[in-house]
């Protein structure tokens, strides 16, 4: 099975002094969907955000099919980008914009100035946008501002313009943490079909182990800014959980 | 508490305790050449106002000792204390002195009535035959207001940019041009457009020209002060997205930024022209041409009739400008 993520011994130290990551070493493969276990603070936020250099890693190696992501700079780093795309707990769409325009913006780093600031002008960049938005069950909200979208419709619109990179890694950062426990699978489901169907090598970071079962084929866990579990979401019974989570820890199921 | 940490409040203290009884004895000394024609050396004052503040610093019980070192002794009702008292004096003898420096007299205010009556009566009886000449005045001040707040927005927009904090990378280029940017829009923010109307109308010449120059360098520091700490308050989830999409520089600008702040801008602009249309009357008074120039030339020719239509022509443009901008600010506020 072909590599797709390597990481080598990465450390990332903010300028207030903490020490998020502490040598992480690490391998994805193409089409693994790979769960990230961890308390807040653990260091989750921090490895997805170096991986595409939003935050900067302080030393180590990443890999992303084939390509050095730490020397890259400018439009290099843009065109690495282009393949990784990225879901985020807040959704972070413009709420003002319409979803067919955020869907749109999935697409800038394909684009030249002039060609992003005429998107509606283009057919085919049109017609990507809509497929990607009726592939989440969206199509007739495109026209719709995004601030008057549910969480769980946001979050859609948040997936249809990942879709538009055609990344091939897609890094979410607590994609569900915002949502109700209904909506919250109905997200990781589509998460899931992208991950088969497509297959989009997928790292997401989660809390409910629940769906880390369901849809995770592997899980790996941070502590303290170092992996302390690397397995299967099977292999994860109650002492393991108390040892990622800490001896207080319960487990809650979300059903 | 770390030693040199003591030694600097306690410098502060000393320094505060000195300024704080010489500007006392400075008032004290005022008062009685006000009062007595008596004049006191400064040299009194300073020997005075130094006295007075070691000693009381010495003692524990001064007013600087209260705010930078508190101890038990400072630890007392106002009322109670040395420190209290001395808040006390500093407060009334200011008061007193500005009460003086102000001339301030009652007396005046109430019987000398009969001196406004020129100018009430002419408030009361405005002299309509010159309605033309004022609203072509006034038609100058609207424009001139309105060409400022044009003019400035494309240059403060782009200004805004640069002198916003979250949007300069923390390298030593983005943090020059951050400063500068900021600096400049600061130093010609806190010259007032009155100032900038007296440079222009000697640079250009007296007229609408000039104030128009005067209300643009105004607005364009003040408008990018306002829009730069919009940015700063932007949403960063949506810039993250964007440059997470590989996005360019300018790319995340335009789509990451500018939808964010495009209502609150418009309504800044409109909010600038309201004050602009205001502004324009005063800025006429020292050659901003308009209306305000109008105004000073029949006042000075003590036309009161001419100056009653004028000011009732400024009140309503100001009142109508006003419940406009009220309602279109209120309008975007909902977009």
């Amino acid at each position: 099975m072909k590599s797709m993520i390597e990481l080598k011994n990465l450390h990332k130290v903010y300028a207030t002094g903490t020490h998020a990551l502490k040598g992480i070493d690490l391998e994805v493969n193409e089409g693994e969907f790979c769960i990230l276990l961890g308390l807040s603070g653990s260091g989750k936020s921090t490895l997805l955000r170096c991986l595409n250099r939003l935050i900067e890693p302080t030393s180590g190696d990443i890999i992303i099919d084939g390509m050095d992501v730490v020397a890259a700079k400018g439009k290099k780093l843009r065109h690495i980008r282009r393949k990784i795309a990225m879901i985020f707990q807040q959704f972070n769409l413009i709420k003002n914009l319409s979803s067919l325009t955020n869907v749109l913006t999935g697409k800038l780093g394909y684009s030249s100035l002039v060609h992003s600031l005429t998107f509606s002008q283009h057919k085919d960049d049109v017609k990507t946008a809509l497929e990607n938005l009726r592939r989440v069950g969206l199509k007739e909200f495109a026209e719709k501002k995004t601030r008057n979208l549910s969480g769980g419709q946001q979050q859609r619109v948040a997936i249809a313009r990942a879709l538009m990179q055609n990344p091939k890694v897609i890094l979410a950062d607590e994609p569900v943490a915002s949502l109700d426990p209904a909506t919250a699978d109905s997200v990781m489901r589509y998460l899931g079909e992208l991950n088969k169907s497509d297959k989009m090598t997928v790292i997401c970071s989660l809390h409910f182990l629940s769906l880390a079962r369901k849809y995770g084929t592997r899980v790996v866990a941070l502590k303290d800014g170092k992996i302390v579990f690397d397995g299967t979401p099977k292999e994860i019974d109650e002492k393991k959980f108390k040892e990622i989570y800490g001896e207080d820890a319960e487990e809650v199921e979300i059903r | 508490m770390k030693k040199e940490n003591k030694f600097k409040l306690s410098l502060q203290a000393i320094l505060t305790d000195l300024l704080f009884w010489i500007y006392i004895f400075g008032c004290v000394s005022f008062l009685i050449n006000h009062w007595f024609e008596k004049p006191i050396p400064s040299s009194f004052v300073v020997i005075f106002g130094v006295a007075v503040g070691l000693i009381s610093f010495i003692l524990g019980l001064s007013v600087a000792r209260k705010v930078f070192l508190p101890t038990i002794r400072t630890a007392k009702k106002w009322y109670k204390s040395f420190w209290g008292w001395s808040v006390f004096l500093i407060l009334l003898i200011t008061f007193v002195v500005g009460w003086n420096l102000v001339e301030v007299d009652l007396y005046k205010l109430f019987t000398k009535f009969q001196n406004a009556g020129g100018i009430m009566s002419g408030i009361f009886n405005p002299n309509m035959d010159i309605l033309i000449i004022c609203l072509t005045a006034l038609a100058e001040t609207i424009y001139l207001a309105l060409l400022a707040t044009v003019f400035a927005i494309p240059l403060a927009f782009i200004l805004s940019f640069f002198a916003a904090r979250n949007l300069m990378p923390r390298t030593f280029l983005g943090n020059t041009v951050y400063i500068i940017v900021r600096t400049i829009a600061t130093v010609f923010r806190s010259i007032e457009a009155i100032v900038w109307a007296i440079i222009f109308s000697v640079w250009v010449g007296i007229g609408p020209f000039a104030g128009m120059l005067a209300l643009m360098i105004h607005s364009i520091a003040s408008l990018t002060k306002l829009y730069s700490e919009q940015i700063e308050n932007i949403d960063p989830g949506p810039v993250e997205a964007i440059k997470a999409t590989g996005a360019s520089t300018l790319q995340i600008w335009i789509f990451g930024v500018v939808p964010q702040i495009i209502s609150p801008y418009l309504a800044f602009t409109i909010y600038r022209w309201d004050i602009n249309v205001r502004m324009a009357t005063i800025v006429g008074f020292v050659g901003g041409g308009g209306i305000g120039l109008l105004l000073l030339q029949q006042q000075q020719l003590l036309r009161w009739q001419n100056v009653g239509i004028i000011i009732w022509l400024i009140a309503a443009v100001v009142w109508i400008m006003d419940m406009v901008s009220a309602k279109v600010r209120e309008k975007l506020q909902e977009m």
